[in-house]
């Protein structure tokens, strides 16, 4: 099997080499038939790839340990789920995967645009190629997925590293680097234009959903990231600028920038140089991006290691990139001149300019931190780091300007504002604004004022928005005569782009909200021997008792906590540490938390000591943590509007939009996770070796303890529990008789009323689903997103001239708005 | 040159400067030098008072009993500093262990505000405390 898959690694080199020569050279010549022959190799590629990947996954699910790759992130206990998402585990393997989503988008997105734009198919087919190309590359000769071992394969694997075995971990890497490869299709459309010639607008339309989509979901991957390293990491925050998570936040202020900057080229055809330079940036970064979490280059916790060769190779490929782009740019300087000026800098064009530059700022000065310790030591010898605090004395101002400018872009007209219709238009925001400000001034005071400026910020962006919506019904209800919730309906779809952003914006100032509870939060690290308790802000939390479970990968440490909030027990929390038998060295941290909307409680078993019980917590208050995910919920529903074909919607409105909904119900299902969590903890069997019988130990992890602790019979951590002691007699004396596990089972539903005994059968299936739900969504999206491309581009040949109606349209609903009281 | 390019060029030139100047003086407060233990002891006057991110070996780590104190040494090459920490560790931090230490150096010893244990195998993330 693997030669088999080096063979098809091969192929696939071949077939893209192919791809590019024919296609260039038969758009040169002029041969329709050489081009075709270059897009069919080119659909060909994502057949092999397909293939590729299947015999990749095919050795994880049976164990091929003669594969080093499958050797070292899997081995045989490892579940289901986690043998398949090993694929990206590790660099080879994600590598590979990376070539794989870029084949399947880049014949997507051939295949919806072969017809509208057949002068750019043959350049977009030899550029995506050349990229896949330098990956394919990559792994023949230096990092083949399916290398195997020279001498006899092991019995058995390392196992995936535990801290990946995450349901987080599962999506989020896929889901990052959806968007990172999405971002080649723009740049393979802006460099065919650029190679063409045919600089008119076509090319950006072409590439506008592209970007969108891809934007949406880098930031669902930034977003599961974070919520990955909050729940994961266990050190009580979501993000803290490692290099790995810059590296991945760098394209996302220069893609943000982009979607803004592209409106004013439709518009008003200005900025054109700086599109095409921004795709290409945002691109680059990608590229980059990759480069510093794979090569060792820049020093962090979670970096691939280090590797040299990896390095030299990028360092030509990147150098490659730039030297091409920008040279292909210059070249066509001519060509890229505006055909109007800015008219005043009170407008909207002007707006997305400032807005441009301080996103492109912020991803100058994140990359400038993240290098600064490797540009430090090459300049001045001394390696001088620069950590956390120094991001966040620079980023909070200019995410609060951000903000600002979200709140006003709006208000302002396209070429110039007057002054008078700027004002009347501000006043219902900054009255918004200033409600905000003085309730948080009479329940706070002064204190945090940072989080008072973000507040009253966020007030004055959704104050902005619940106008625009506002008038904007009105004036449709007066032009159609409707009631105002199909005016609403009729708005958004008539200028979906525009209110699906307003949406997102919504989002930001959500997640902005969320931030700025940071100003709030606090820590405690504390020893407890059982029986303690410690006081935290307003929680007090008592700890009962350590327990050691073990379910044959791993041994589970997990503390029983009581939560107490004014004297009444809010919650009971089980923070816990996980040795996996083949990574002892590394314990995970399984964190408790109790969520809710004003607040996070946080609590990490940091340590103990078996000899005493005592167990040392990290104990964290994270006010308005949630209000991130949620924000990212609100991201997606918008961008999802945005991104829905005209004609499906229509249709689509009765149901929600698919990726929109889709993520909104994922991070809804955040809130669910702790019961999740909760029964995977107290699974397993206990490890204190105690002379019962095996029906009986089985039974005594099913049977649920009636005491009230929701623990089952082995695991019940009441001091006092009333329960435990009379029910395993019971067991013990009904297993004593004889009798089967089912009559057991039956004697105590009915002895003790009830199936709530048991605590087993929703176990297994539940967490099954749980895990089932983001491939279900996923794939779901997936296919709704490709069969409303396909009716898109299928529809848009008929109604050739809808387009260019439509601006006419939306200026004069735009000065219908402005002239509205 | 217009008085209208004169007008730019100024406001870029200020606006530049005002931000360089910025980074400037606050990348000074928020940088921390990067040194192995042999370096800081060849020259331990240098680096005092300085704020430091320490690589070395911790070994002969001992806890205070029934405190989150903990003393141990620190080695690399043959160069030995003592250090001090209060707080949760990283479950990877024990003796032998290559881990980076942020704080200060003083005359009695490193005094630590954060522990990073470095990976035992690559891409695996160690837990972040400090």
């Amino acid at each position: 099997m693997a030669s088999l898959g080096t063979l098809l690694l091969l192929a696939t080199f071949v077939v893209c080499s192919y791809a590019a020569v024919a296609s260039v050279v038969g758009a040169r010549r002029g041969s329709r038939r050489l081009v075709e022959s270059g897009t069919g190799a080119f659909y060909l590629i994502t057949a092999l790839m397909t293939v590729a990947s299947a015999v990749m996954i095919n050795a994880f699910l049976t164990d091929d340990f003669s594969i080093r790759y499958v050797a070292h992130y899997s081995d045989r206990v490892q579940p289901l789920f986690y043998k398949i998402t090993s694929y990206w585990g590790g660099l080879d393997g994600s590598i590979m995967f990376w070539v794989f989503l870029l084949s399947i988008f880049g014949s997507l997105a051939v295949y919806t645009n072969r017809e509208r734009h057949r002068e750019l198919i043959p350049y977009v087919v030899a550029v995506i190629s050349c990229v896949q190309m330098f990956f394919l590359f990559l792994m023949v000769v230096h990092k083949n997925p399916f290398a195997t071992f020279l001498t006899g394969a092991p019995a058995d694997g390392e196992g995936l590293t535990p801290a990946l075995q995450n349901y987080w971990m599962v999506i989020h890497p896929p889901s990052l680097y959806t968007g990172f490869v999405g971002m080649t299709i723009p740049y393979a459309f802006g460099m065919a234009a650029l190679i063409t010639g045919h600089l008119d607008d076509a090319w950006l339309r072409a590439v506008r959903r592209w970007t969108m989509f891809s934007w949406l979901f880098l930031s669902f991957g930034l977003v599961l990231g974070m919520i990955w390293a909050y729940e994961e990491l266990g050190w009580g925050g979501y993000w803290a600028w490692d290099p790995v998570e810059n590296a991945a936040l760098l394209p996302w202020f220069t893609a943000t920038a982009f979607l803004h900057s592209v409106m004013v080229q439709e518009r008003r055809s200005m900025l054109r140089v700086w599109n095409v330079t921004l795709v290409i940036v945002t691109f680059f970064l990608t590229i980059v991006g990759t480069f510093l979490t794979r090569s060792g280059v820049v020093e962090s916790v979670h970096a691939f290691g280090e590797d040299p060769q990896l390095a030299r190779m990028f360092s030509a490929f990147m150098m490659l990139i730039l030297v091409f782009s920008f040279g292909m740019v210059m070249y066509r300087l001519p060509l890229l001149r505006a055909r109007h000026e800015l008219e005043s800098w009170a407008s909207r064009e002007a707006a997305f300019m400032v807005n441009n530059w301080i996103l492109l700022f912020c991803a100058f000065f994140v990359l400038f931190a993240t290098m600064f310790p490797t540009l430090s030591e090459a300049v001045t010898g001394e390696r001088l780091t620069v950590g956390p605090p120094f991001f966040n004395q620079w980023l909070p101002p200019i995410g609060l300007l951000l903000l600002f400018l979200t709140a006003i872009g709006p208000l302002l007209a396209w070429r110039k504002t007057t002054l008078s219709s700027l004002r009347d238009q501000l006043i219902f925001p900054a009255l918004a604004a200033a409600a905000m400000a003085i309730g948080y001034v009479s329940l706070v005071g002064f204190r945090v004022w940072p989080s008072l400026v973000c507040f009253s910020l966020c007030a004055l962006t959704t104050g902005t928005i619940v106008q625009e919506f506002w008038r904007g019904t009105n004036v449709r209800r007066g032009a159609t005569g409707s009631d105002h919730l199909t005016a609403l309906i009729g708005l958004v779809s008539r200028n979906k782009r525009r209110y699906g952003g307003y949406i997102a914006h919504l989002g930001i100032a959500l997640i902005m909200f969320g931030f700025a509870g940071k100003g709030f939060e606090r820590e405690e690290q504390v020893r407890l021997t059982p029986g303690q308790q410690t006081v935290i802000g307003d929680y007090t939390v008592r700890y009962d008792a350590l327990k050691v479970t073990d379910d044959g990968q791993k041994q589970m440490i997990t503390a029983h906590v009581a939560v107490f909030l004014n004297g009444q027990e809010v919650d009971r929390l089980y923070p816990a540490r996980w040795s996996y038998r083949k990574h002892e060295d590394a314990p995970t941290t399984e964190v408790g938390i109790r969520r809710t909307l004003a607040e996070d409680f946080y609590i990490v078993l940091g340590g103990f000591e078996i000899e005493n019980q005592a167990a040392i917590f990290q104990l964290n208050v994270n006010p308005l943590v949630n209000w991130v995910w949620l924000g990212f919920g609100v991201i997606a529903f918008g961008t999802g509007i945005g991104l829905l074909p005209e004609t499906v919607f229509s249709f689509a409105i009765a149901k929600l939009p698919v990726p929109g909904a889709a993520t909104t119900a994922l991070l809804l299902l955040v809130m669910m996770m702790p019961g999740v969590r909760l029964k995977a903890e107290q699974g397993g069997e206990n490890v204190v070796p105690i002379a019962i019988k095996p029906l009986e130990a089985e039974l005594q992890g099913q049977i649920m303890c009636l005491c009230g602790c929701r623990a089952m019979l082995n695991d019940c951590a009441m001091q006092f529990c009333h329960s435990k002691v009379p029910q395993k007699e019971r067991l013990h004396a009904l297993v004593e008789e004889g009798k089967t596990r089912d009559e057991i089972v039956d004697t105590f539903v009915k002895e003790y009323g009830g199936q709530d005994v048991l605590g087993a059968p929703i176990d297994k299936g539940f967490n099954r689903l749980a895990w089932l739900f983001p491939y279900l969504v996923g794939a779901g999206s997936a296919v709704g997103m490709g069969f409303a491309a396909v009716r898109l581009s299928r529809r848009r040949e008929q109604a050739e001239d809808a387009p260019a109606a439509d601006p006419a349209l939306d200026e004069r609903l735009d000065d219908e708005l402005r002239d509205l009281d | 040159m217009t008085h209208r390019n004169i007008k730019i060029g100024v406001t870029a030139f200020v606006l530049v400067g005002a931000f360089t100047g910025l980074l400037w003086s606050t990348l000074a407060e928020g940088t921390e030098y990067y040194k192995h233990v042999d370096e800081v002891v060849a020259s331990p006057k240098q680096w005092e008072g300085k704020r430091l991110q320490l690589h070395g070996f911790a070994f002969d780590v001992r806890r205070k009993p029934d405190t989150l104190e903990y003393k141990f040494k620190v080695r690399n090459k043959d160069s030995v500093i003592d250090a001090t920490y209060t707080g949760i560790v990283p479950d990877t931090f024990k003796d032998d262990a290559e881990v980076v230490l942020q704080g200060r150096l003083t005359p009695d010893g490193f005094h630590a505000t954060g522990v990073m244990a470095k990976c035992p195998s690559k891409y695996e993330p160690t837990q972040k405390v400090g």
